[in-house]
């Protein structure tokens, strides 16, 4: 194995042979690597082959014996999973910048000392610490008129108070003197927050619109509790509903008999699969942003 | 909804408790209306900024906390304000009510396993992740490893029933090695294990997510000292011992106090997806009892809310305490 001596801290320059505890340390790490893996690898075999020849396996399968394509065809014919993909796009683009936009005015805005600060921080944390529970909680939304409505898919979820205060720390850490100056050449708050803070922080907001893209992309309680018409069902409701019964997906748009060898174990998976899709492609990419941010905004100060 | 969305929030963020306040105290000064005004003028955009944050706060979490009054009331249809009041009569029935002892039991219960069991892995993981020399393959370890967190429960119990199903491939493999355990297999709806794969599937999922907290405390720990103890010819056991441990402590004790202060929290996304009904009697936890108390019954809505509400007091009172041992340990809280 090629060994990248730059990397070497200088903590293990005395213990820079690969030794027993070394080897073992490493089979442990990498075993449980592959414990995370391998369900998604399975997730994969079964999508690809046909329920007969997967009924008759037996033992660990490692590659499949044969791959058809039909559970992809199946899942892409479904209108479900169109209109899934569909209200679940919209949700994330239109929720991150929701959830965007009043983080980072909030943020910016609890760092300043305006009179009323400490109340403000106050109301925004309490809701940590307690909260209203289901019912109320149903009875708003009814009042509000949200109820089947795309909206109530994201409005309710404002901001995520944890990265609120976050990211305002992060702001409050960056240095005055940036600020001050701008100030003095007649700048504006709104200009400073976004010409001069804004800039500063891209890494963190990169990462905090990333945490916000995948709460949205994960949503389905609300759409459960909510929404009734499965047209407005996002991506999560339509996963759900094939995972328990392949039925709904089956009457949905789907010509003639479903064939013998396409049962519902592929089509679940195959679900599953194209549900994930656009994680599994982008978080190897991203996952500089997907691991960073916390530490970022929370170790500094 | 708000309690559930409360849990993601902790859930998402490792770090919380070492956020600070970054708004100064000021010197109480003797009122003057003047200059108030000016500040307030001053300030004026910045109240603006804040403004849509404060409404949705309002509107989506303080708004729900006024329906609890419904815990103490018979609700009506006319309304949370026109129903009539009953006093305690929904607490009255809630302590002799079966399935909300058996669901107050199984929270605590898996409260309890999780923190027993899932607790101590991810920093036993950080330690084991640090111990890799080479800086690419502990990136790519924890890459790995941090993936599942960020899927919803939603699709992983697809993929739990994908693997310990009744056509898994687990119960495919005990075949090979005793078929008289894969026939009776029942995994997914024995009572007695689900607990178990509660706690598992969870680990499996956040442990990853877990290490990265710890990870940046023992990067926050000096570099002399690693060195000194090499120097003095430490090894390894005795730099885990004498340095690495001691640096990572005081997070160590903020995470569990947090993990102990969320206690009710049983943990809903997971439970309701893997959940089935052969496994009420070990999985049903208080939240999975409101939920299907409300949606699958003729629902009692004040009942259901005095639950709820009974569930987010105890919550309460138990991260306030966690809060003040915090601040005890000497870290900065929230508030």
């Amino acid at each position: 194995m090629k060994r990248d001596t730059s990397t070497i801290r200088p903590r293990h320059s005395r213990l820079n042979r690969f030794g027993v505890v070394d080897f073992v340390l490493s089979a442990i790490l990498i075993l449980f690597g592959l414990m995370i893996l391998y369900p998604f690898w399975n997730v994969i075999l079964v999508s690809v082959t046909p329920t007969t020849v997967y009924a008759q396996h037996r033992g660990m399968m490692l590659w499949p014996p044969k791959i058809i394509w039909d559970a992809y065809k199946t899942t892409f014919r479904s209108s479900l999973i169109w209109s899934g993909y569909r209200n679940t796009i919209i949700i994330t683009f239109l929720g991150t910048a929701y959830n965007m936009a009043l983080t980072i005015l909030a943020a910016y805005a609890l760092t300043k000392d305006f009179i009323g600060n400490r109340v403000v921080r106050f109301l925004i944390i309490f809701p940590l610490y307690f909260s209203g529970g289901l019912i109320p909680y149903y009875l708003l939304i009814q009042d509000l008129r949200l109820i089947n409505t795309i909206w109530v898919l994201f409005l309710p979820t404002g901001v995520n108070i944890m990265y609120l205060l976050i990211i305002s720390n992060y702001f409050a850490s960056l240095p005055d003197a940036l600020e001050d100056s701008a100030r003095i050449d007649g700048a504006s708050d709104f200009r400073i927050l976004f010409q001069i803070i804004l800039p500063l922080s891209l890494p963190l907001l990169a990462t905090f619109t990333l945490y916000y893209a995948v709460e949205r992309w994960n949503e389905w309680y609300n759409a459960m509790l909510f929404v009734k018409s499965v047209s407005l069902w996002p991506l999560q409701n339509v996963l759900r509903t094939i995972i328990n019964d392949v039925t709904v997906m089956a009457s949905q748009n789907i010509p003639g008999q479903v064939r013998p060898d396409i049962a519902s174990d592929n089509i679940k998976m195959s679900s599953i699969i194209v549900s994930m899709l656009p994680m599994m492609m982008l978080y190897p990419f991203l996952q500089r942003y997907f691991l960073s941010g916390l530490t970022l905004g929370a170790v500094k100060e | 909804m708000a309690e559930i969305q409360q849990q993601r929030e902790t859930a998402m963020t490792p770090g919380g408790a070492a956020i600070a306040p970054s708004a100064r105290r000021r010197p109480r000064e003797p009122l003057n209306w003047k200059r108030i005004g000016k500040r307030i003028w001053r300030y004026k955009w910045i109240y603006v900024m804040m403004l849509p944050t404060l409404i949705v706060i309002f509107i989506f979490r303080y708004i729900p906390m006024y329906g609890l009054q419904l815990a103490f009331k018979n609700y009506k249809l006319a309304g949370i304000a026109a129903s009539p009041w009953n006093d305690f009569a929904h607490f009255k029935r809630m302590l002799g009510y079966p399935g909300f002892m058996q669901a107050l039991k199984n929270t605590l219960i898996i409260s309890l396993m999780r923190i027993v069991i899932g607790f101590p892995f991810p920093i036993i993981l950080a330690l084991m992740i640090n111990e890799v020399r080479l800086r690419r393959s502990k990136r790519v370890l924890q890459t790995i490893y941090t993936f599942p967190h960020f899927l919803s429960w939603v699709l992983l119990a697809g993929i739990m029933l994908n693997m310990f199903g009744q056509a898994g491939i687990v119960r495919k493999v005990i075949e090979v090695i005793n078929p008289a355990w894969a026939a009776d297999w029942n995994l997914l709806y024995d009572a007695g294990a689900y607990r178990w794969m509660v706690v598992f599937s969870d680990m499996w999922k956040e442990a990853g997510w877990g290490t990265i907290i710890y990870l940046a405390a023992i990067a926050g720990i000096d570099e002399a000292l690693f060195e000194a103890a090499a120097i003095d010819g430490a090894g390894r056991g005795q730099r885990i011992r004498h340095i690495l441990l001691p640096g990572i402590i005081s997070m160590i004790a903020i995470q569990f106090v947090l993990r102990v202060g969320s206690m009710m929290e049983g943990g809903f996304d997971q439970i309701f997806n893997t959940y089935n009904e052969p496994v009420y009697r070990t999985g049903d936890i208080i939240d999975t009892f409101v939920y299907r108390m409300t949606f699958q019954r003729g629902a009692d809505m004040g009942f259901t809310t005095a639950v709820g509400l009974f569930k987010n007091v105890v919550n309460f009172a138990l991260l306030l305490m966690a809060n003040a041992i915090t601040r005890a340990l000497g870290q900065r809280t929230l508030w």
